[in-house]
């Protein structure tokens, strides 16, 4: 197992990714089957932006691959070194 | 290579390359979906149906993302670390080193 902060990052990398998934999951794919004065409805943005963050968040992303010389110079998550093999 | 005599060596079966797959699906789909939003195909479905239809684009592209996402971040956290070897790897780095600059090299 990866060590210290490796193992900080990629589970919260994880835990991000899962918490993204299931609130837009619930979001596009779950609301519309929920009767309309349910209180759930209160936690949820009206549907257009759930089209237009994703979009405005991939073009943010691609602008700054796109400007950075050498993409990602600045954030290096550290891996572990790489397993050795005793003779 | 071994064929009946007199038989001429056929050429491989034309095969689409990976790329055109992929645009082949993508087009295949994107008409599908396209053709159910609009309701060109006439169907009439439920509102909560196309209410679902119409984000699913964008919603199957944060889902790769995040899939993306989540396997880097899981693969960093399990990532096989060897720090009895690393440190090992790290001693003797510093022995060629005093060794090397005894013998005059200079770094």
């Amino acid at each position: 197992m990866a060590t210290g902060t490796d193992q900080v990052v990629g589970l919260g990398l994880v835990a991000v990714s899962l918490i993204i998934f299931t609130y837009y999951t619930a979001w596009v794919i779950l609301l519309p089957f929920i009767d309309s004065q349910h209180v759930i409805h209160k936690y949820f943005l009206p549907r257009a932006y759930a089209v237009a963050i994703p979009l405005v968040a991939g073009l943010l992303l691609l602008l700054c691959v796109g400007e950075s010389p050498r993409p990602w110079a600045g954030c290096r998550v550290g891996v572990g070194v790489m397993t050795l093999s005793h003779p | 290579m071994d064929w009946a005599e007199g038989e001429s060596v056929r050429s491989p079966e034309p095969t689409m390359t990976k790329l055109a797959q992929w645009l082949w699906a993508l087009a295949l789909l994107g008409s599908a979906w396209a053709a159910l939003t609009t309701g060109a195909l006439g169907l009439e479905l439920p509102s909560s149906c196309r209410e679902v239809l119409w984000p699913l684009p964008a919603y199957l592209l944060v889902s790769a993302g995040c899939y993306a996402l989540g396997t880097v971040g899981y693969r960093v956290a399990t990532f096989h670390d060897c720090e009895d070897a690393a440190r090992e790897l790290q001693s003797q780095i510093q022995e060629a080193r005093a060794d090397l600059s005894r013998r005059g090299m200079r770094f």
